[in-house]
This record gives C-alpha cells, sequence and structure tokens, in this order.
C-alpha cells in the first residue's frame, strides 16, 4: 500500500475511533463523585484481613489471582526474551574489556548501591503496610544492581550477578506464589485463600495472613526478572557479537562502555 | 469440585515454573516428558470437571463468596463451554508437546526445558482466559496467552522472518489488547464492577429503559475489537498468515487449533454475559455487526487460501475463514447455531492441527513447504499424503466427521443465503488442501511452471527453501510425529461420529448459553446432502485446478487482494484503526434508534 493511501486510512480509521472515543468520555461520570462501590467494598475487606494497605489487599488477596496471572506475564516475557535473545547460530561471544570510569561517577554509584538496594527491599517488605510492594521494590532493588555497571564495568557487573541463579530463583519465586495458592486449596478452602497464616495485629510488619508472603514472594520474582531481562538486553549490546562484525576488525564489538558514551572512541581507537 | 477450577490454569504455570528452575540440569527428554505429564493431568483434570459441569458452576477465587450479591473477588465459570475450552486447550498442547517430542530443534543451550515451558505457559494462559468470568481476569489471562504466543512464533531466531513474523503479530495483538483495555475502563466506569455478569446488570440498571448510549457502544467496539484481532477477523487477520508462516509447526498446531477460537469464544462469552441484556447492544445490532465481519472474514480467508503457494500460509487463510464461519455462527445468536459452531470448533481444531502437523513433516523432510517445487516429491510418504487428503475432505465437510455435523447444524440455524457461505468456504479451503494433496504426494497433472510476471512478487513466500524445523533434515519420519496427526484426525471423526457425543456437546453448550435450549444434535438428511455436495465440490475444484491449472489461475481482481498482505506493519495498524470504526459504525444503529 502507497504511504497516501495508508494515511487516508488511518484518518479515516482515526477520525471513527476519535469520534466515538469523544462521544463514550462525554457520558463518563463526572469527577469527584460520591459512588464508589468497587472502593467501598475493597476497604472494608481490607479492613477485615488487617492489611493497612488497600492495595496489597487488592493485589495479594482479593484478585490474587489476576496478580497470578500478571506475574506469570512478566514470567513469560523472561522466559521469552531469554528464549529470543539466544546467541543465534551466526553470533559468537566476546569477553567484554575493562573499562575506565571516572572517578566522581565511580564515588557516586558504589556509595548509592547499597542504599538503593536496602530501599528496595523496604518498599517490598512494607507492601502491606505503605505504598509500594512487591512489584515496585523488585524493580528498584534490580535497578540497584545495575549501579556496579556504572560504576566499574561490566565484568564487576557479571560478577554479583550470576544470570543463571537468578533466572532459577525467579522461577522459584514464581512456583513459590503458585504453591501458597494451592496450599489453600489442600487446606480445604479456597485457590489462594487467605484463610492459612493468622491474621495478625493490624499495621505491623507480620499483619494480613498471607498478603505479606505473597508479595515477597512477587517482589522476588520482580527482582530476578528484571535483572535477568537486563542482562539478556546487555548481553545483546555488549557480548554478542555477530560473526561478519568480527571479520571486520576487531571496531564496534566494544560496548562495555556504552552507557557514557565513548562508544563511537573505542571503535575508532581500536584500529 | 468447584473450588479445583482455579488450579487449571495454575497446574500449567507450576509445571512451567519448575520446568525452568529445573531445566538446565534434566536431560531433555526428562524435560518432555514432564511437560506431557503436566498437560495430561491438567487434561485429566478438565475431563473430570467437565464431567460435573452440571448444572454450570462457578468458583470464587481465594474464598471471596458474594456477600449480599456484591463481592471483591474473581469468579471463574465453570460451565460446559469453559470446561469444554479447556479440555480442548489441554489435549491440543499435549499434541503438541508429543510431536515436538525429541525431534524438535535443539533446545538453546543450557535452558533444555524452555520450549515445553512455553508451551505449558501457553496451555495455561489459555485456559484462564477461557475461564475467566471477570472482565479484568479475562484481559489478564488472554495478555498472557499473547506474550507466550509472540515468543513462540518467534522462536526460530535463526531466520530473518521468523522475527519479523513474531513481531508484526506481536504490534498488532498489543494494540487489540490497549482497545480492550480501554473497553474495561469506560464498563467500570459506568457499572464500578468487573464481574461480567455484574457488569451485565449494572449495564441494565444504567440504562433503565432508555436503551444502551455512547459509552456502551464503545465499551462494546473497543471490547470486542480486542478478541476480534485475536480471532483474525476481517480486518484484523493480517498477521495471523504471517505469523503462521514462521512458527514453528507445533506452536501453528495450537495457534490456529485453538487460539484463534478463543477470541470467537470471548465474543460468544462477553456478549452473553455483559452485553445481552436491556442496557447492552441489542441484539439485531450485534447479529449485524457480527454477521458482516464473518462473512468478510470467510470470504477473504477462502479467496486467499486458495491462491497460495506456501503450504502453511494455506493452511492459515483456510483458518481465518473457519473463524469467520465461526463468527457468523456466534453472532446469529441462536442456541442451535452456538451447538454446531461448538462442534465445528472441536472437530476443525483435530483436523487443523493434523495438517500442520502433516505440512511441519514435509518441511522437516524436504525442507521446503511450497506445493509446486515439492511437486510429486513426496509420493514416498504415503501415510502422510492419505492424512493430508482424508484431512483435506474433512475440511471440506465430508460426513461423519464433525466438522461436517458442525457444519450442517449451523447452516441449518443460520438459514438463507448464509448456507451458501457455509457450503463455498470450507469447499473452497478443503479444495485448496486437496490440490495440494494431489500435486505434493501423489504428483499428478503438470509441473507448475515459473510463475507469470505479476506473480513475482510473492516469490517471497513461495515456501521454498526453508530451514527443517528438526536438528537436521529427516530420512524417515518418526513414528510419534505420524501418530499425532492420525490420533487428531480420529478424535475429528469421533467429534461427529460417535452416538451421543453431539448430543451432549450441545446440551452442555445451551446449558452456558443465553439463548435457551435447543432440542437435540443430530444428522439430518439435508445435513449429509449439503455436506457430501460442499465435499464433492471441493473435489471437483481441486481436480480443476490440479488437471487445467490456467484455468484457475489468479484471476486480474484477485491480486490487490493480495496485495493488502504487504507484511508492513503500519498496513496493518491502518486496517485495524479502520475495523474498529467499521465495527462502531455496524453497531450503531441501535444507540441511535
Amino acid at each position: 500500500m502507497s504511504r497516501r493511501a495508508r494515511l487516508w486510512l488511518v484518518l479515516l480509521g482515526g477520525s471513527g475511533l476519535a469520534a466515538l472515543l469523544v462521544a463514550a468520555c462525554l457520558r463518563l461520570p463526572a469527577f469527584g463523585g460520591a459512588r464508589h462501590p468497587y472502593g467501598d467494598r475493597a476497604v472494608a475487606a481490607a479492613l477485615a484481613r488487617r492489611t493497612a494497605n488497600t492495595i496489597a489487599s487488592v493485589n495479594f488477596d482479593q484478585r490474587a489471582f489476576d496478580t497470578m496471572g500478571e506475574m506469570s506475564i512478566l514470567f513469560a516475557a523472561v522466559l521469552g526474551c531469554v528464549v529470543l535473545l539466544r546467541q543465534a547460530r551466526d553470533e559468537h561471544r566476546d569477553p567484554p574489556r575493562p573499562a575506565e570510569v571516572a572517578a566522581p561517577v565511580r564515588r557516586y554509584a558504589l556509595s548509592t548501591l547499597p542504599v538503593a538496594l536496602v530501599t528496595g527491599l523496604y518498599v517490598i517488605a512494607h507492601g502491606q503496610l505503605s505504598p509500594g510492594g512487591g512489584f515496585q521494590g523488585g524493580v528498584v532493588a534490580a535497578t540497584a544492581l545495575h549501579l556496579m555497571y556504572l560504576g566499574a564495568d561490566y565484568a564487576a557487573l557479571e560478577r554479583v550477578r550470576p544470570v543463571e541463579a537468578y533466572e532459577i530463583a525467579d522461577a522459584l519465586s514464581a512456583a513459590a506464589y503458585l504453591v501458597l495458592g494451592f496450599a489453600g486449596v489442600l487446606a480445604g478452602t479456597a485457590f489462594l485463600a487467605n484463610t492459612l497464616l493468622p491474621l495478625g495485629t493490624f499495621n505491623t510488619l507480620s499483619s494480613g495472613g498471607t498478603v505479606p508472603l505473597l508479595n515477597a514472594a512477587i517482589g522476588m520474582e520482580v527482582a530476578c526478572a528484571v535483572v535477568v531481562l537486563l542482562a539478556r538486553f546487555l548481553d545483546q549490546a555488549v557480548e554478542i557479537v555477530e560473526e561478519n562484525v568480527r571479520e571486520n576488525g576487531k571496531n564496534g564489538d566494544n560496548g562495555t562502555n556504552g552507557m557514557d558514551g565513548k562508544n563511537g572512541e573505542n571503535g575508532e581507537n581500536g584500529e | 469440585m468447584h473450588r479445583l477450577l482455579p488450579l487449571l490454569p495454575a497446574v500449567p504455570l507450576l509445571g512451567a515454573a519448575l520446568l525452568v528452575a529445573g531445566g538446565r540440569r534434566l536431560p531433555r527428554p526428562v524435560a518432555e516428558t514432564f511437560g506431557c505429564l503436566v498437560a495430561a493431568v491438567t487434561a485429566a483434570l478438565a475431563g473430570l470437571l467437565l464431567l460435573h459441569s452440571t448444572p454450570p458452576q462457578a468458583a470464587w477465587v481465594g474464598g471471596w463468596f458474594p456477600k449480599g450479591g456484591e463481592s471483591v473477588g474473581i469468579v471463574l465459570v465453570g460451565d460446559g463451554a469453559s470446561l469444554g475450552m479447556v479440555t480442548l486447550v489441554s489435549l491440543l498442547t499435549l499434541a503438541a508437546l508429543a510431536y515436538s517430542w525429541h525431534y524438535f530443534d535443539e533446545p538453546p543451550r543450557g535452558h533444555t526445558g524452555s520450549f515445553p515451558a512455553l508451551l505449558l505457559l501457553f496451555q495455561g494462559g489459555m485456559c484462564g482466559f477461557a475461564l475467566a468470568g471477570d472482565l479484568f481476569n479475562a484481559f489478564v489471562f488472554f495478555e498472557l496467552m499473547s506474550v507466550v504466543a509472540y515468543a513462540l512464533t518467534g522462536y526460530r531466531i535463526d531466520e530473518a522472518k521468523a522475527v519479523q513474523g513474531a513481531l508484526g503479530f506481536a504490534l498488532v495483538n498489543s494494540l487489540g489488547a490497549y482497545f480492550m483495555l480501554m473497553g474495561i475502563a469506560l464498563l467500570y466506569a459506568r457499572t464500578g464492577e468487573l464481574g461480567m455478569a455484574k457488569i451485565g446488570q449494572g449495564l441494565d440498571a444504567a440504562a433503565a429503559g432508555r436503551g444502551p448510549d455512547a459509552l456502551t457502544l464503545a465499551g462494546f467496539v473497543l471490547f470486542l475489537t480486542g478478541l476480534l484481532v485475536k480471532a483474525a477477523a476481517v480486518p484484523f487477520q493480517f498477521w495471523l498468515p504471517d505469523a503462521h508462516a514462521v512458527a514453528p509447526t507445533p506452536v501453528c498446531m495450537l495457534l490456529s487449533g485453538v487460539m484463534v477460537e478463543l477470541g470467537v469464544y470471548g465474543v460468544w462469552r462477553v456478549y452473553g454475559l455483559v452485553f445481552s441484556g436491556p442496557g447492552g447492544i441489542p441484539a439485531a445490532d450485534a447479529t449485524r455487526a457480527l454477521v458482516t465481519l464473518g462473512v468478510l472474514t470467510a470470504a477473504v480467508g477462502a479467496v486467499m487460501c486458495w491462491y497460495q503457494r506456501h503450504i502453511k500460509r494455506l493452511l492459515a487463510f483456510s483458518t481465518i475463514a473457519h473463524t469467520g464461519l465461526f463468527l457468523v455462527g456466534v453472532g446469529v445468536l441462536k442456541a442451535q447455531a452456538d451447538e454446531g459452531t461448538a462442534l465445528y470448533v472441536l472437530a476443525h481444531a483435530g483436523v487443523k492441527a493434523a495438517l500442520f502437523a502433516c505440512a511441519g513433516m514435509l518441511l522437516d523432510r524436504y525442507g521446503s513447504v511450497d506445493e509446486f517445487s515439492l511437486h510429486g516429491r513426496a509420493r514416498e510418504l504415503r501415510g502422510v499424503g492419505i492424512m493430508f487428503g482424508v484431512g483435506a475432505l474433512a475440511l471440506a465437510g465430508l460426513p461423519p466427521f464433525g466438522t461436517g455435523l458442525g457444519k450442517a447444524v449451523s447452516e441449518e440455524a443460520v438459514g438463507g443465503p448464509l448456507t451458501a457461505l457455509y457450503i463455498a468456504a470450507s469447499a473452497l479451503t478443503g479444495a485448496a488442501v486437496l490440490r495440494v494433496a494431489a500435486r505434493v504426494f501423489l504428483g499428478l497433472g503438470p509441473r507448475p511452471g515459473e510463475p507469470r510476471d505479476e506473480e513475482r512478487e510473492e516469490d517471497e513466500t513461495s515456501g521454498s527453501g526453508e530451514e527443517p524445523e528438526t536438528r537436521q533434515r529427516l530420512d524417515r519420519i518418526p513414528a510419534t510425529m505420524r501418530s499425532v496427526p492420525a490420533v487428531l484426525l480420529v478424535a475429528a471423526l469421533a467429534v461427529g461420529a460417535v452416538p451421543g457425543f453431539a448430543h451432549a456437546v450441545g446440551e452442555r453448550v445451551d446449558e452456558s448459553g443465553a439463548w435457551g435450549v435447543f432440542s437435540a444434535v443430530h444428522w439430518t438428511a439435508a445435513g449429509i446432502l449439503l455436506d457430501l455436495l460442499s465435499t464433492a465440490l471441493a473435489v471437483a475444484v481441486a481436480g480443476l485446478a490440479v488437471a487445467r491449472p490456467r484455468l484457475l489461475a489468479a484471476p486480474g481482481w484477485a491480486l490487490p487482494l493480495r496485495r493488502l498482505q504487504s507484511g508492513h506493519v503500519g498496513d496493518y495498524v491502518a486496517w485495524l484503526l479502520v475495523g474498529v470504526a467499521l465495527l462502531g459504525a455496524l453497531a450503531l444503529p441501535g444507540v441511535l434508534g
């Protein structure tokens, strides 16, 4: 199809869609209304289960089954990435070269790393009490590790991040979430039922029954998943090289410093 | 028993997680056996629950039973239709795992279990979607099955085409999913509910006798867009042939056999539970929208199917044609049509998966799925040839195959000119497959020459010079690979031939549906005659095409239709937008009135 024809089609379809959406949005309930049937019920249910963070109660108790699906989506996406970003037949691995990092960057990155990691773990651990939880904290914790890449180099990152261990941990934490679900059935109630553990005291770390456990499983799953995901993409950028590129000379395959913009320079120096 | 419903998606998901965790240490046979075992256990559980699905059951996950009619939890629907789909999904996953047993491509280094794990995740996603009684939960599992399907489609990364096909698939389907999510948001804003039945009641209460408004229409159109993209309805269908041409054969079996049909199932479920009330979309408008798209889909699919030489693309277009028929069957909103469509879907899954399995054997044996270059080369594969031919006849609706029964019952229900559509679409797709069988396995007719100039452009999709999916080209076809299509064809035969089976299916579907009860499904003389007519037509057309290729060569008017399948994702997205507007326009009168 020509560009012109495609543009006409987009205009035609897009204007129809726009008209539909505008007409629908005009019929939406007014902003700030008092009627929130689901919200009212969810808050009451969260308080009854002594979970201070209603969002956590929705995620890991009331609609924990949705979270199981979402976790599986992330798990599947990571597995898909591992499979799709594997080393192809015409590619090989070049070990990353050590890189020089400016001293202020190194100091900043290495001093921030433990703080960021602890923040991530804190956000996971307090998911049932305060805003945050496994999904958010997991991402924070995973990205904290990557400060090693900024502060030192790729080889240093690979030392603190054995990808295979993270892949296994990713799968095991996904399995842990599912096993907690099965435990409900075995205990004679229902799948993912929050009746296995005492509900504890409201607004303490151990409150909410199985909510903290499911939250922790998600936190671990997300952290490991993000680490593996980034590792696969970084591998493609840094280590895995197409055969014909290698034959052309040793330039261009040096992505160790890709993050600080030295890539082009190194390529030229390589000759 | 209903307490076990959430296990149907959870068991394969757990199996996948364990396979990934232990997969790197396991030898390949152990990983594959484990995958088959998990799929089989799920199938057995689904079958057990299916036997206990009268009356239909509902499961509240986490024990959040409604209090005073209100619940914060997620409901799963365990009726004959949903459990039937789950059983079909599980059995077909088992078939795909058995087909890929030992011979399918070398697993990625250090990730022995990843292919069976992906198939199990796919199974889990599809099971969860089939059971969903909650709109958001349906979306979550819809996304799960989509994400896994993208990865599986691009599995053979050494070929650029595979990555491109998967990318187009991912873009178009993700866009559909976003529309779906917008639709859910609109419906939630109106009703404050997420359960399908509760949203339906909420819409009725909000409309209060005034009928649906623009918001209801937008919710209907946007949610259905996601499902229809998955179901590959015209004009959302472009991703499907590109994806099927490059996806590994076991994946094609699942995509064509059941994932696409789940899109139609979703339309049926959501219309029945959410939009069939007085506050929803009036029946006349829903029928107009669904039947129009269904007729277009069946026509485009059948015509395009006839003009393919790449065997996997040809089968992909025949899936589009049949999905169009399913959409018509669902769209007329009659109990009898539902029953016919259910039988048709069941038998079609077996037949289509068997045909893909046979095409995969050609690919692994000869490194080609090109009808022209394979001319007469597969004479030695007599068993495969017989299965391919039988599959072609079953596709055309030969009694007593289940496809024939489903087609006959649907034809009787839809009546009028739509009967002709059923006959034409099934005859043409059956004829195309028969033509391939006659040329490739029997070497009949003149060897097709080089294409004329105007057909050059399709050389890229000829299907010759493909990489086999096995480690090396097979000298002989292993018994596991051969037995899978045989079993699938026998199952498709059983759907139509086993006395009482069709009746049981019909009863379960009526109980699950919203259109009351139709007396009984059985073979009728008129149905058998129409089936024989479409089969005879298929044989005649295929015979003519093989004997006189020039006579039925692509006419000029078919060329623009083929050019639309350009492989350019931008085109597909443009058509998607047009499709949304078209769907809205077709359902609009009910809102204006």
